[in-house]
């Protein structure tokens, strides 16, 4: 066989090879680990609330998709489904909060009342009837930061 | 004096009107569709709901970026390719329970319900029309509801490659736990 064929089959085969191998990496992905990434925004639920109910768009563009770290007091906590569960916090205004989904929580350590630092990815925000109160924010795919 | 009896007047009104009025910002909207390759499966755990009791009238609101899905890749794709959620983030239904006085609110049982109203996705809204349950519970009331759409009558195109292994129809679950609405 001549040379050059020898190489091309090679290089077509290494092309074949590393583009079945990133596919498979691409179709393996992981959701991001919040628990380890560096957050885009530290910040208050309370202030959070705010931002999006003073400026729904300029709140959506500048958090929505972005990492968050953020604090607030716990209102409640639901369990959605054999494992996630949902954690409300206070945003002093009685009506609206902000929405947390865990995928996955240790329950020994969260009291209502109490105040919990999480990391979480921004969703955007949800309000039933436009215009009106209550308008949540969503977090999803949360974890819980230990205190320092 | 007079104007506290107003006060009270009024305030006795709200309270009465929200008696009606039940919430819930922890509802279950998932959707599951069957595929040969794998099956398509994704849970939204952060949905508003009300139910108003005295018209039953029910809305609900989704957002799109909520849903989860075990594979990292099939959320993005879902996000960008299909739903185009940074451009039409909500989905939402807004309907009635047809047949109202089939149900005692008054009286812990599970009832069943038909549900006719406005389902809007990707922009795109239908009229739809379901069989749910009610199922009153101390405390708050549960719907659960079970229907099936077909993307393409919300202009959500599947590309080729995959339109053949992707199921026409989508399978959605509805589960709510309402609890009285509150004003502090």
């Amino acid at each position: 066989m001549k040379l050059y064929i020898k190489i091309s089959l090679f290089v077509v085969l290494v092309v074949a090879v590393s583009g079945f191998l990133y596919a498979l990496m691409l179709y393996n992905q992981k959701h991001t680990d919040t628990a380890k990434a560096k957050p885009d925004f530290v910040i208050t639920s309370t202030v959070l609330q705010k931002e999006f109910e003073d400026n729904e768009k300029a709140a959506s563009s500048k958090y929505i998709n972005k990492i968050l770290e953020v604090t607030g007091n716990i209102l409640s906590v639901t369990p959605v489904d054999s494992a996630k569960t949902n954690i409300s916090l206070n945003t002093g205004n009685n009506v609206s909060s902000v929405i947390c989904t865990f995928p996955v929580l240790d329950h020994s350590k969260i009291k209502i009342g109490e105040e919990i630092t999480l990391r979480g990815e921004c969703s955007g925000f949800t309000q039933l009837f436009p215009g009106e109160p209550p308008l949540d924010v969503l977090i999803n795919n949360c974890s819980k930061v230990p205190k320092r | 004096m007079k104007r506290l009896f107003l006060l009270m007047f009024f305030l006795n009104i709200l309270f009465a009107v929200n008696a009606q009025k039940y919430i819930t910002k922890n509802g279950y909207i998932g959707f599951y569709s069957h595929t040969s390759m794998e099956d398509i499966k994704g849970d939204n755990n952060q949905v508003v709901g009300a139910l108003d009791i005295s018209t039953g009238e029910l809305v609900f609101q989704a957002l799109i970026k909520s849903f989860h899905f075990d594979r990292a890749l099939m959320e993005e794709h879902f996000n960008e390719n299909y739903m185009e959620s940074d451009k039409i983030p909500k989905s939402v239904f807004k309907g009635k329970i047809t047949n109202l006085s089939a149900v005692d609110f008054s009286k812990s049982g599970t009832y069943d319900i038909t549900v006719e109203g406005d389902l809007t996705i990707h922009d795109v809204t239908n009229k739809i029309s379901t069989k749910g349950t009610i199922e009153v519970v101390s405390g708050g009331i549960n719907a659960n509801s079970k229907f099936k759409i077909v993307p393409e009558d919300y202009k959500v195109t599947i590309p080729g490659v995959v339109r053949d292994k992707v199921d026409k129809t989508v399978e959605v679950t509805v589960t709510m736990k309402y609890t009285p609405m509150t004003t502090k």
